[in-house]
């Protein structure tokens, strides 16, 4: 009878759980309730852009994404890894750019890049980089790392890079 | 031999044998309009100007006088236009003079005709502002809305994109690179004076002013994530409107200001959402395809054009209250004019002016080079 009890209670109370989780209160419920964590970016810094002269690219691997996604696969989250390590032994801050490939509409490519250079820097915060460390920027379709068409080319695109500033 | 006599007799027969029946030819429901070659030094260039407005505007059809509901007459001289309407009775509906040179004083005068003889707004003034890479870069060019006057209105040499003109064509928000960020500046095209306004970290991008021009609403990334803001028209006071694990982009304004309608691929791939103007939830548009974006609302607020990917991409055109979504076209990035009836989009090395009810499309700004996300004044 006891156990009985405890599981319905358990029961209950995962409903409830589950129920609350639904239900998405507070200022930032989204469309379906999901709680959203964004975790805000920093002022930028002063002089320091992606392309700028005083800011290295090339250091660390791009992270490459599948079409029309910004979800970083098991394959690419070891680079990842690798840049948290590197951060944890300098004091430079990062900029992420995002790219896309040149297949979708051009405003929504700047977004997807930009949520690619987010995804990115959420997945350094998890381990353990500070998010004042790391701006992101959008460049959407322009500047294709590879300007042909075709799958292999576009696969190239789809990526996100790194900049340490100087 | 036999059968064709017995069918040229039959032929004959069918001619001679019945009162042959009234054709009443119907170009849509165009109204006729005579028009007389305007008098006057600059009546030429008006004229032709006048009567591509007259055509290009969908509403008439220019007949012989003797089929004309209505006389187009009047004279063009000194930068002013004389222009005069007449009934078939020979009574005056408009008479009025218009300024601004042979080009803009026909123009006005078109769009006057057009109010007076339909009721509906006219797009023969309105200006079109869209990006092109003639220069090599990426740069924004404004021109009239069938392709004259082109101008290129920055010189930025980096990447200037999504141009946004004011409803009134008296300012233009931007999104510019030159920072080695996006962020949105504005330009008064009265003055030049050219500012920025947006430059929040991350990127700032998509301005779409709102009806009164007062407003901006914008994908800013400066949250972690990008999510649709509205922001006063000068840049100050961001105001978050949703908070979703997705990208939002592209907001429209409903006509009285109220409503926003965006995308979002909140649900996987980009969908049309619609969201109150003060915040709220988003509520999804379902539209039958299952990547929408870069959505346009109608001026009188009955429909939203937007590009659906169908294979390549496609202009498609939802009705608001019915609910029906067509493909009107191919190609990106549809912007309605001012009358709700015509569409400007691209089609990659041109943008294009689509008549919607007829689909009669002509290309009204080619040879610039790749040529897109055109925005058009009302």
């Amino acid at each position: 009878m006891k156990k009985l009890l405890t599981f319905g209670v358990m029961i209950l109370l995962a409903a409830t759980f589950d129920a609350c989780k639904k239900k998405g209160t507070g200022p930032y419920a989204g469309i379906e309730g999901d709680y959203v964590s964004g975790t805000p970016l920093p002022d930028r810094i002063e002089g320091a852009n992606f392309f700028g002269s005083n800011v290295t690219r090339g250091q660390f691997s791009p992270v490459y994404f599948a079409y029309d996604s910004s979800a970083i696969s098991d394959s690419e989250s070891g680079k990842i890894q690798r840049v948290a390590s590197a951060m944890k032994s300098m004091s430079n801050t990062l900029i992420i750019a995002g790219f896309t490939d040149e297949r979708g509409t051009e405003e929504y490519n700047r977004g997807l890049g930009e949520k690619r250079a987010q995804a990115v820097r959420d997945a350094l915060i998890s381990q353990g980089v500070s998010g004042g460390r790391i701006q992101t920027v959008s460049f959407g379709e322009e500047m294709p790392a590879d300007p042909g068409g075709g799958e292999s080319a576009w696969a190239m695109n789809r990526r996100a890079e790194f900049g340490v500033v100087k | 031999m036999k059968r064709v006599t017995i069918l040229l007799f039959l032929f004959a027969s069918a001619l001679h044998g019945q009162e042959a029946p009234t054709i009443t030819i119907r170009k849509g429901e165009t109204i006729n309009v005579g028009l007389q070659t305007l008098g006057g030094s600059e009546g030429a260039a008006s004229t032709k100007v006048l009567q591509n407005d007259l055509d290009l505007s969908g509403w008439f059809s220019i007949s012989p006088p003797e089929r004309a509901s209505y006389i187009i007459s009047g004279s063009s001289a000194g930068g002013t236009l004389q222009g005069q309407v007449t009934d078939q009775r020979g009574s005056v509906v408009l008479q009025k003079s218009y300024s601004g040179g042979p080009r803009l004083a026909a123009h006005r005068f078109a769009d006057d005709i057009v109010e007076t003889l339909t009721g509906h707004k006219g797009i023969a003034s309105s200006r079109i502002a869209f990006v092109s890479t003639r220069s090599g870069r990426k740069e924004i060019y404004t021109a009239d809305y069938d392709g004259a006057n082109v101008r290129q209105l920055t010189h930025d040499n980096s990447i200037s994109v999504a141009p946004a003109l004011a409803p009134n064509g008296s300012k233009l928000a931007y999104t510019g690179y030159q920072s080695g960020y996006a962020d949105i500046y504005l330009i008064d095209l009265g003055s030049g004076a050219r500012s920025r306004i947006i430059k929040f970290p991350g990127t700032n991008s998509g301005a779409a002013f709102s009806p009164n021009g007062g407003q901006i609403a914008c994908t800013l990334s400066k949250d972690g994530n990008p999510e649709l803001y509205v922001i006063g028209a000068g840049g100050g006071g961001a105001r978050r409107l949703t908070s979703t694990r997705g990208v939002e982009s592209s907001p429209t304004w409903s006509p009285d200001g109220s409503q926003i309608i965006y995308s979002s691929d909140e649900r996987g791939s980009p969908q049309l959402f619609r969201i109150g103007a003060g915040g709220g939830s988003g509520q999804l548009i379902p539209t039958g395809h299952n990547y929408c974006t870069e959505p346009s609302w109608s001026p009188d607020g009955r429909r939203v054009a937007f590009t659906a990917r169908t294979g390549g991409f496609s202009i498609a055109v939802k009705d608001l209250q019915s609910g029906a979504t067509n493909l009107v076209a191919s190609g990106e990035d549809p912007v309605w004019g001012a009358d709700s009836r015509h569409i400007i989009f691209s089609s990659g090395s041109s943008l294009v002016l689509l008549d919607v009810p007829t689909g009669r499309s002509v290309p009204i700004v080619t040879g610039l080079g790749k040529v897109t996300e055109p925005s058009w004044s009302r």
